[in-house]
């Protein structure tokens, strides 16, 4: 056997260890639904979609309220979301972290003010959608090291983790003032980092996959198909 | 081999020199102190406006209000925050939505000059405090900011001392950097300071006595 065949070999073998990776390096994603009334939304309707951040322990990232916002706006069945930060600075101070509405029935106390009524009407909000969640990150093992000289450079070694991405949709009604259902979305994903010269980060896309996931259970649900 | 030999030893000296540079840069940037400008909008609050006229003082204590953070270990200044023109922004925001007039005094004895002041407004910080990953080991940059929002009539006489806290928090995942988590945190806990002040006024016990033996409740 020659140097040729030798690093032919070796390169196909690499390549199918990375593939193995790819395919390993997916992600697991249950949605479930829990539905207490009928929806439905026109097109001259709107919902809103805000983050819970009165935990201390974590709080809904803006990115993915932002991103849950854009699925549910998109395509033929799009439903018109008004962008969390233009609802929290057009109804500040109501639902700021230490003032929002935790339960419906503190809903039924603020639509019992004048101003902020009139305010949510003129936004044609007919649904209010809370987010909570968060993506905690587990299990990171291996170790890449790299070095750098007068020669050149490169990393060698092998990282893993795991994401694990939880997150709830609470569905408010604003006809009714009571809670319409709720939406929650798991998922998981293990990521590798293998580095020979450059580390190829193999990602599990873990909470995109439940931005999609939870943005189209979230339109299906209004629009009452599902 | 003579020229190979030179090109080494020149190599080795540029070598010996840029690793020099760079430990002298860290060096620096290890002692050196980060001065943080708190910057941020905020909107104006929805609510019902009181038929009033309030003079507001703003003393250098807080409108040049700077905070300085001792890295514990060295014992050297590590953070200055400077948030007192930002704070003075906000109120500007909040007051005229939540008093009738609003006329910005330079002192207390300047209040005689106006005869239809209702109220003259002093806030004052009393605690600021921050939050920084690396020292609680939790993914927040946080502020907590204690408050002495004091109240008192033209004349002198205490209305009310307001004592309020606020805080504010952002996640270490969407701001990288600790110049931009603090700020966003300082901006939550301006915005919980608002939000405070324009819901809660009228439901403190001596400031709600207040506007009720003036005929404003």
């Amino acid at each position: 056997m020659n140097n040729n065949d030798f690093s032919v070999k070796t390169a196909l073998q690499i390549c199918q260890v990375f593939f193995l990776m790819i395919l390993t390096a997916c992600t697991t994603t249950e949605i479930d639904q829990f539905r207490q009334s009928d929806t439905e939304i026109s097109a001259d309707e709107s919902i809103v979609i805000l983050g819970r951040r009165q935990g201390t322990s974590h709080e809904t990232e803006l990115d993915f309220v932002e991103c849950v916002g854009d699925v549910v706006a998109s395509g033929n069945d799009g439903i018109n979301v008004i962008p969390e930060e233009t609802f929290l600075d057009e109804m500040f101070p109501f639902f700021e972290p230490r003032t929002a509405p935790m339960r419906t029935d503190h809903l039924e106390q603020l639509m019992a003010q004048d101003i902020a009524a009139e305010k949510l009407e003129d936004f044609g909000v007919e649904y209010i959608v809370w987010l909570d969640g968060l993506t905690q990150r587990s299990g990171e093992t291996g170790s890449i090291s790299c070095a750098v000289g007068p020669g050149g450079g490169g990393c060698f070694g092998f990282g893993t983790w795991t994401d694990d991405s939880n997150f709830e949709a609470e569905i408010w009604d604003m006809d009714t003032l009571t809670s319409a259902g709720a939406i929650s979305a798991d998922a998981n994903g293990q990521s590798y980092l293998p580095a020979i010269f450059l580390p190829i980060p193999l990602l599990a896309r873990v909470e995109s996959n439940v931005c999609s996931g939870m943005g189209e259970q979230l339109k299906s649900f209004l629009n009452g198909s599902v | 081999m003579i020229g190979s030999t030179h090109n080494l030893k020149h190599m080795f000296s540029r070598f010996r020199i840029s690793t020099l540079l760079f430990l002298c840069c860290a060096l620096v940037s290890c002692s050196s102190v980060s001065t943080i400008n708190i910057e941020g909008s905020y909107p104006s609050p929805l609510v019902s406006q009181l038929p009033l006229t309030l003079g507001v003082i703003y003393d250098n204590a807080f409108s040049d209000y700077s905070f300085t953070e001792v890295d514990e270990y060295s014992g050297e200044d590590q953070y200055i925050i400077n948030s007192g023109a930002s704070q003075v922004e906000l109120f500007s925001t909040i007051l005229p939505a939540v008093f009738n007039q609003v006329i910005y005094l330079s002192s207390a004895d300047e209040a005689s000059a106006y005869p239809n002041l209702d109220i003259i407004f002093t806030p004052a910080i009393e605690e600021f405090q921050i939050g920084l990953p690396q020292k609680t080991r939790l993914d927040v940059y946080e502020i907590w900011v204690k408050y002495n929002m004091r109240l008192t009539a033209p004349n002198g006489s205490s209305i009310a001392d307001w004592v309020m806290t606020a805080y504010g928090k952002a996640p270490q995942s969407t701001f990288g950097s600790v110049d931009a988590g603090v700020n966003e945190a300082a901006i939550e806990a301006f915005r919980d300071l608002a939000a405070t002040f324009s819901l809660g006024l009228t439901s403190i016990p001596e400031v709600n006595n207040w506007l009720q033996v003036n005929n404003v409740l």
